[in-house]
């Protein structure tokens, strides 16, 4: 359903998508705010980078900049080396520094402002960005506007080439597209176009070639692009750590779009080798060099553990592998498969830590209106349907006040050492309840996960991910109290059978064990096994997670 | 997750179970639940089982002793409206475990001696008759024809409706409209142009082949329904449901066009009083929802002003379940700044 266009349709091939595509990139630049604004001739009232104070033109702020602020613009620009982009940078950079309360952000290198984020105005309609070419006209008397018309020819040559680049690259991949669906169709005995997703439904024999196939769709990698808790938490970590990344081998396991080996790449890596074995694959390729990260990114598709990868070793392994209840689906047996084989014996896990935390749940309207509800569907009682929702875990976003007991961890898993045997384990928990309650409904599951830049650095087992973030680390919680992830929480709901549940008071205190275990060799499927005992309530009880 | 799978044509499952890899972003959600929420998603869309319900309650002289067969039946809620309605025997056939639940049900609610439920394809389970005299089946897929099960009852019809018998619902109607979308078009397409700071472009290509299915506000109509196609399922034939049809809309205000939608209507013309129901944007939320087409262009348009064109569908050469949509369009107007026409193709 995804792949239509890349499998050769004819008729997607009427469009003139290029003509198209690069009339929208225009239309988006303008929204940046900057780029496309024409230098305006007459001075404009501009506010000062260290004060609310407006000036009514570029020069006499300043000048006012300089003399009360001993911050001079032009001198930074011409010391440093500034080009046009580096010195929007630093306007911004400023800027957001003073914004924050330091009325002295360090200047004195380049790299303290080199961040892409820098890029964005601070201010809206920021008069001094827009002024940036005259005062630089200012600043080199010598030859007026030549820097300018310089910038504006350099541009044009780029474009040209990437165009005439990107034509070429156009025809290599529908070739080289062609040939391997050719050289599929001759494996598999057939004749014609087969289109790519027959091939993967030929091969669908895999146990989980479903789990792959799934991934090819857009849906689900927008959703997880548009998770910006995820999203920005991996980009703050390598954007934050850019000395961690520098001239570094990056592997990526599991890569999607390659959103997380650009990162690696725009951080000065040295080479990110990006392993994925679904269709989406292909996609990153394009993306990859449509960004112009085609010679620091190798894209392979393949099971990692089955894959050949161009390098014996890799400094720094990436990946972002959780799943519902973060060990469903078994992604993370991979990367530990990848880390025992290819990271360097100092080499780092990013992310570095992860704890599963475990709190009770009691959540009367979700009762109301989907257990009652099949007590009576249209004048048929169809109770049987409910059977299953015991036996099975269910993924959902909950509200914090249904979690009524703080959390606690039952298993933290550093990265850089725990093994694929961990993963499998009873663990032991104890709960205290902090308000009265009608009836424990079930137990909720949730994880955080931690980025730390350094194999030996520490994070406690009970870490919480806000208070890692005070500290100045990157991390970031799935739970109830955070903002929602695509993960949301996992809800075991305590089956009664009939029995009415008792009340439980606050203060009561739960102890009990909690297991995963997973289905099969073959399954990505997850069974969760748990047992407990308080003053009014006890029991023992197993969902699947599928 | 359905996707990749291949399943022969003319199994039935019940339109839960086909609606289950519909919307990527829940298939783990639904399957997690294993099918259970799907479940409960179309009992609880009440315009879909009210609509059912009231045109087999309403006309028990109809069902009174009726042999009825139940295409596709899942949790078994049809087949115990028409056994309540007086039917002599229900046969309720689905390929889907949730055969099981269903018999449950049924026992629950002491019908178990009306209500035969089968487990399997139509093609190889054995009725108990040779023939029936009403066929009820909730077949609608999203578009009316994504992963329907109407070849389905289309088999059923042919091989054991007795001559003069009757289908409900009987009739379906296929319309489009065209809606000014620009906010969430942007969301869904223009997403692409800037992912963190990188260009997406290439995912873009295929969003914009992918129908959406989403809920339109009525206020988003920016032209007229037109009606494109009307199936009567007392006639139609299986190579009916591909087609090539010519459609026309006329914009009611000034206003820009993201997108064509289409959605249907059901009727059960066999009723002593029609029924009907609508899946379109002025009408009750349903699970269906409305389907959305964006064009490439973005059509400004005055009052009065038309777009025509063709719609095609049909099923995909190689996976019959995948429907391939061609949606050509034309905006003539003197204005040649104004003036567009393309062809856009979709797969769903």
């Amino acid at each position: 359903m995804a792949d239509s266009s890349r499998a050769g349709d004819p008729s997607a091939g009427d469009v003139p998508v290029d003509t198209r595509s690069v009339s929208e990139e225009s239309d988006s630049s303008n929204e940046e705010g900057w780029e496309d604004v024409e230098p305006d001739e007459e001075s404009q009232p501009v506010m000062s980078l260290f004060s609310e104070q407006v000036f009514p033109d570029v020069r006499s702020m300043l000048k006012d900049s300089k003399e009360n602020y001993d911050f001079d613009l032009l001198k930074i620009q011409k010391d440093l080396g500034l080009d046009f982009l580096d010195t929007i940078k630093l306007v911004n950079y400023v800027r957001s520094q003073v914004k924050a309360g330091n009325k002295y952000p360090d200047v004195s290198s380049k790299s303290k402002f080199e961040d892409d984020a820098y890029l964005k105005p601070v201010l809206e309609d920021d008069a001094l960005l827009y002024s940036l070419d005259d005062i630089a006209e200012d600043a080199q008397d010598a030859a007026p506007g030549s820097e300018a018309e310089r910038k504006v020819i350099e541009l044009q040559e780029e474009l040209e080439r990437l165009q005439s680049q990107f034509s070429e690259y156009r025809i290599a991949v529908q070739k080289s597209l062609e040939d391997q669906l050719s050289k599929e169709d001759e494996t598999l005995g057939l004749n014609g176009t087969t289109s790519s997703e027959e091939i993967a439904a030929n091969r669908a024999s895999e146990i989980d070639a479903d789990y792959f196939a799934s991934y090819a769709y857009n849906g689900i990698h927008e959703s997880m692009l548009k998770d910006t808790i995820r999203t920005d938490a991996y980009r703050d970590f390598v954007y934050e750590n850019k000395h961690v990344f520098k001239d570094k081998v990056v592997l990526d396991v599991g890569c999607g779009t390659g959103i997380l080996s650009m990162f690696c790449a725009k951080a000065g890596a040295k080479k990110v080798i990006s392993v994925d074995n679904s269709n989406i694959i292909d996609r990153a390729r394009e993306i990859v060099y449509d960004n112009g990260l085609g010679d620091v990114i190798t894209c392979i598709r393949g099971k990692i553990e089955e894959v050949e990868l161009p390098v014996d070793q890799v400094d720094i392994i990436i990946s972002e592998w959780m799943g519902y209840g973060l060990l469903f689906e078994a992604m993370f047996d991979s990367v530990i498969y990848a880390r025992d084989r290819y990271l360097a014996p100092n080499g780092l896990m990013v992310p570095s830590h992860a704890t599963l935390r475990i709190a009770p749940y009691a959540d009367p309207d979700f009762i109301a209106s989907h257990i009652s509800f099949w007590e009576n569907v249209y004048g048929f009682k169809m109770n049987s349907m409910l059977l299953k929702i015991y036996d099975e875990a269910v993924v959902r976003g909950i509200h914090p006040n249904t979690i009524v007991g703080d959390s606690t961890v039952f298993l933290p898993l550093p990265l850089h050492t725990i093994t694929v045997e961990e993963l499998t384990f009873l663990k032991n928990f104890q709960v205290t309840l902090k308000e009265d309650i009608d009836a424990l409904d079930g137990w909720a599951i949730w994880f955080d996960i931690f980025f730390m830049p350094s194999r030996d650095s520490d994070v406690p087992e009970d870490a919480i991910p806000s208070d890692m973030q005070k500290k100045g680390y990157v991390a970031f919680t799935t739970g109830p109290d955070g903002t929602e992830t695509h993960w949301q929480q996992v809800v075991a709901l305590i089956d009664y059978d009939k029995k009415k549940p008792c009340p439980l008071k606050k203060g009561d205190v739960i102890k009990g064990t909690i297991g995963y275990r997973k289905r099969s060799k073959e399954s990505r499927g997850l069974d969760i096994n748990i047992q407990w005992e308080g003053e009014n309530t006890k029991g023992n009880q197993k969902w699947g997670l599928q | 997750m359905s996707g990749s799978d291949s399943t022969p044509t003319g199994v039935i499952s019940s339109s839960a179970d086909r609606m289950v890899g519909m919307e990527h972003s829940e298939v783990r959600y639904f399957t997690s639940y294993d099918h259970h929420g799907i479940h409960e998603e179309m009992l609880k869309d009440d315009v879909r089982t009210r609509s059912y319900r009231d045109s087999i309650y309403q006309n028990r002289h109809i069902f009174k002793d009726k042999v009825v067969l139940d295409v596709g039946c899942g949790t078994g809620i049809l087949s115990m409206f028409a056994a309540r309605a007086g039917a002599k025997h229900v046969i309720g056939v689905d390929m889907s475990s949730i055969v099981e639940k269903a018999k449950e049900i049924v026992a629950v609610n002491g019908l178990s001696e009306k209500v035969t439920l089968l487990q399997g394809k139509m093609e190889e389970v054995q009725l108990p008759y040779p023939h029936v005299d009403i066929i009820i089946s909730e077949w609608m897929g999203y578009f009316l024809l994504y992963e329907s099960m109407l070849d389905t009852v289309l088999y059923a019809r042919d091989t054991y409706l007795a001559p003069g018998g009757k289908i409900f619902p009987d009739k379906a109607t296929m319309y489009v409209a065209a809606i000014e979308d620009g906010e969430y078009k942007d969301d869904k397409i223009g997403f692409w142009d800037n992912v963190w700071g990188f260009d997406y472009s290439p995912m873009k290509e295929i969003a914009l082949t992918e129908p959406l299915v989403d809920t339109v506000e009525v206020k988003a109509l920016v032209t007229d329904p037109c009606p494109i196609i009307t199936f009567d399922l007392n006639t139609v034939t299986t190579a009916d449901l591909a087609f090539k049809v010519p459609y026309e809309v006329t914009a009611k205000r000034s206003d820009f066009v993201h997108a064509l939608i289409a959605w249907f209507d059901i009727e059960f013309s066999a009723c002593h009083k029609p029924i009907t129901f609508s899946t379109g944007p002025h009408a009750r939320y349903t699970h269906w929802k409305q389907t959305v087409f964006y064009l490439r262009d973005v059509l400004t348009i005055e009052a009065g002003e038309k777009v025509s064109g063709y719609l095609e569908n049909r099923p995909n050469d190689k996976n019959k379940r995948d429907l391939d949509i061609t949606i050509d369009y034309k905006f003539e107007v003197m204005d040649e700044n104004r003036f567009a026409e393309g062809s856009c193709f979709y797969r769903m």
